[in-house]
């Protein structure tokens, strides 16, 4: 009886630990209220594009929002949240508003400290200058870039070894003339490589495959990131997932099967990346129709470029609606990883929606909200939370926009008004929000790697600029750190070098330079 | 915790006698299973297994490549003497048929190509299809002004569908009896935008058009639209058995509805896979022929059904099959559709 006993008592508690569920988070929409008014809009021609990116562009430490806007004019707003209060912006006149934007990425591409933006277009792609206070002007012309005549809609940048100036991968899809039968019109995507202090003429990425995402991402840590390519499989002929090669003074060039690529053929949209399990290397989420991908290393010990294909093991397929009777399969655009419930687990927010009205795809598609669980299984809580919004949704993106250390909101639809949220999770859970800068070139430091110690285990992330459903995060990388009061944080800056360990408190933003 | 232990008792002992029986198990992955037509597949097919004396088991990868490599292995664990398979992704699909072939697993590749010469490929024939939707339609007008509906440009069976018309009317239109006077593509195969297309040959021709050949019976629907603005009723083809396009067979104004009978191939499967789980070798089954069509050319064995053409005289085929009821297949039938009467 004895044993039995202590056989009841022990089964509780182990299931307990197996149903132990994450926190949900709660999310409160504030699209009427918080002065964001931008439409996505536009014939097949805005099919993909609608990014949203967040950077601080008047320097008050407060995520601004530049969100395309297709056929409409592209639109800044300026953040006037107050730290903890309602998500609140007004529209500025910035010299954005351009029309025929697919999405905007910040960047400083000058090292002066302003960030500047790279808007790629339905047509010729334009460089702005930051003049500070929110304020741009084009610079194509100054700064030697050809905007092309493409249809633009990925972007990654990085500052190779030994330069000033960064260089820029631009995706181009399909012909736009092709209108009539676009399939295999797939166009050339560009690296902008420098020249001094300016770009010199692009090198054409062949084969091009209809990108609709890049990210440079140093997925073996060698200190030298790659280009991966994440392409749409509706219109290639004979393509498949691409990673590169571009190290500095030598030809882009593919990674081969003989390097241990494996041929992959998706519809990819966006792509995102997170050291999920802890190990120093980045995991990579791929957007697609039906599955996503969630790749990790496969052979960590040899670093051959083999990515095992996880999504279904970890619960993150995310291949078709989880709420509502259409049951056809998703369509997924901008992914990204950002821990929303501040437990010290990075989750995953996926974008979805029809590209238009495709008869054999889920015509209300919710967005995904993927909560990760300790043993590294994600667990959906899109409806649960709050965000489970059934738009044509495109770009996104999570942001801590009222300094309260929760990641909040903002979402892209085609056709119809973003919408935005605030993350309002009551939990005892502690965070940091931190800040890299270096002295030129590189001010913000793209390339670093953050740790931070967790009991047992450290929490990293890659600083870089790309990847998503045109657009992403420039500035501040929020940490969630469960119940740590406080964490040992260091930066392996983009040269290498290792800065010191140092305690930071939690629930605070900190600056961190390099010396 | 004696009502656990008994559970597991009775299961055990369920699944000893399961495996004492004489029969096999052939387990069957469904690419995404919510879709009714397959319940309509399932039926046959589960009704053929059991008559050859087996076990059906199943799972349903719901529209996602990598459930299915699991799903397929669980069917392995489960003991599947044969697998059928119908593809979500024709291009992941590998790894699971490396595992049945590794354990010496016989698949069929059910509907949707599995290009590798060890499945065995089961499907109608998309080539006859067109072939059929010309054939019945000459038969009533050999020759004159033709228009061609064509499908989505992006989707290969637009193309295999026109290939098999040229088998049947190539040969007249070199000679000239037959005269192509529009020929057009419909995004999406939408029935609006065939609609579109038939107005534009019709202004362009002065309404001198003297048949239809179109892809699906949705764009046959458009175009008879544009036929009827006009006052016109000329021969119009199409597939797929859509219950408004059988109605239109019975009021005369479509030809020839091309259907394709779910039950005729989910009971082919059944059969085709309980006599491979019997030890039959691919090549052996009865019936079958051989097959390269694919986009890289491999030889497979593979049988490609013939599907139904129901047309005025053979509208009963649709109705005595429960496809559609006689009411729905009949209202405002013309003279002379016996099925109708």
């Amino acid at each position: 009886m004895k044993y039995l006993a202590l056989g009841l008592l022990l089964l509780p508690a182990a299931a307990v630990a197996e149903t132990a569920a994450p926190l949900v988070p709660s999310f409160t929409e504030q699209t009427a209220t918080a002065g964001v008014r931008q439409i996505y809009a536009g014939d097949w021609e805005y099919m993909v594009g609608g990014g949203v990116s967040t950077f601080d562009c008047n320097a008050d430490a407060r995520p601004d929002l530049i969100i395309a806007g297709g056929t409409n004019p592209a639109k800044l707003f300026v953040n006037q949240s107050t730290p903890g209060g309602d998500l609140a912006f007004t529209e500025a006149q910035s010299g954005v508003e351009q029309t025929g934007v697919l999405g905007a990425y910040p960047i400083d591409i000058d090292s002066d400290g302003v960030p500047d933006i790279v808007l790629l277009r339905q047509g010729e792609n334009q460089v702005m200058r930051g003049l500070g206070n929110c304020k741009f002007e084009p610079a194509n012309a100054a700064w030697g870039l050809d905007g092309g005549n493409a249809w633009s809609a990925a972007f990654a940048a990085t500052w190779e070894k030994g330069q000033s100036w960064p260089t820029l991968a631009i995706g181009n899809y399909i012909d736009v003339t092709q209108d009539m039968f676009p399939w295999g019109s797939c166009t050339d995507n560009w690296l902008h490589r420098p020249d001094g202090d300016k770009f010199a003429a692009p090198t054409p990425l062949k084969p091009s495959f209809c990108a609709l995402s890049m990210l440079f991402s140093d997925w073996n840590r060698s200190g030298t990131p790659s280009l991966r390519v994440a392409n749409d499989r509706e219109y290639y002929k004979g393509g498949q997932e691409q990673l590169w090669h571009v190290e500095p003074g030598q030809d882009p060039r593919l990674y081969t099967e003989a390097e241990g690529w494996k041929r992959l053929r998706i519809w990819g949209m966006g792509l995102a990346s997170y050291d999920l399990n802890f190990d120093g290397y980045p995991e990579y989420f791929v957007t697609s129709m039906a599955d996503n991908k969630l790749q990790t290393m496969a052979n960590p010990e040899t670093k051959s470029a083999t990515f095992k294909d996880v999504a279904f093991a970890k619960g993150a397929i995310a291949q078709r609606p989880y709420t509502g009777t259409d049951l056809n399969p998703s369509t997924g655009w901008h992914a990204q990883f950002e821990d929303v419930n501040n437990d010290g687990l990075a989750d995953l927010f996926i974008a979805k929606g029809n590209v238009d009205a495709m008869p054999d795809f889920a015509l209300k598609d919710p967005n995904n909200l993927l909560l990760q669980r300790p043993d590294g299984t994600f667990q959906e809580a899109g409806d649960r939370a709050g965000v489970a919004a059934t738009g044509l949704s495109r770009g996104a993106a999570l942001a801590d926009l009222n300094a309260d250390g929760l990641m909040d909101l903002v979402v892209v639809n085609r056709r119809e008004p973003v919408q935005i949220w605030r993350n309002t999770t009551k939990s005892a859970n502690h965070w940091l929000t931190l800040t890299l800068t270096q002295p030129a070139p590189n001010t913000d430091a793209i390339g670093a790697w953050v740790e931070v110690k967790m009991h047992g285990h450290t929490q990293r992330r890659e600083i870089t600029i790309g990847g998503g459903q045109a657009g992403g995060n420039l500035g501040a990388v929020h940490f969630g750190l469960g119940d740590q009061q406080q964490a040992e944080v260091r930066v392996i800056w983009p040269d290498g070098s290792e800065g010191a360990w140092q305690m930071l408190t939690a629930d605070a933003a900190y600056r961190l330079q390099k010396p | 915790m004696r009502k656990v232990i008994m559970l597991a008792v009775i299961a055990a002992a369920g699944f000893s006698s399961a495996a004492l029986a004489e029969g096999k198990k052939i387990g069957v992955s469904w690419a995404s299973f919510q879709e009714e037509r397959w319940k309509i597949d399932e039926a046959a097919m589960k009704a053929a297994i059991e008559a050859a004396g087996d076990e059906y088991i199943s799972a349903d990868a719901q529209s996602s490549a990598e459930k299915q490599l699991s799903d397929v292995d669980a069917l392995i664990a489960q003991g599947a003497n044969a697998l059928i398979i119908n593809a979500w992704d024709k291009d992941a699909i590998g790894p699971a048929i490396e595992k049945a072939a590794a354990e010496g697993i016989p698949v069929v590749g059910y509907d949707r190509l599995i290009e590798d010469a060890r499945t065995f490929y089961l499907t109608f024939d998309n080539k006859g299809v067109g072939k059929i939707i010309a054939e019945e339609v000459t038969k009533v007008k050999p020759d004159g002004n033709f228009a061609i509906i064509l499908g989505d440009p992006g989707d290969p069976n637009a193309a295999f569908l026109r290939e098999g018309m040229e088998e049947v009317i190539g040969d007249a239109v070199k000679a000239g009896t037959i005269k192509i006077v529009g020929e057009a593509n419909s995004d999406g195969w939408k029935p609006e935008n065939a609609q579109k297309n038939m107005e534009q040959i019709l202004t362009a021709n002065n309404n001198a058009v003297d048949a239809v050949l179109a892809e699906n019976d949705g764009m046959a629907g458009g175009v008879v639209a544009a036929l009827s603005a006009q006052g016109l009723v000329v021969p119009v083809g199409g597939q797929d058995g859509d219950l408004a396009a059988i109605n239109r067979v019975a009021r005369g104004t479509q030809t020839v509805s091309v259907w394709k009978d779910s039950r005729q191939l989910g009971k082919a499967a059944g059969e085709i896979a309980a006599a491979l789980a019997g030890g039959t070798a691919l090549d052996a089954i009865a019936g079958a022929t051989k097959f390269n069509g694919g986009e890289k050319g491999v030889e497979m064995n593979a049988i490609l059904l013939t599907p139904t053409a129901i047309t005025k005289d053979t509208l009963n085929l649709a109705i005595d099959g429960g496809h559609i009821s006689k009411a729905e297949a009949c209202e405002g039938a013309m003279e002379g559709v016996a099925a109708c009467q």
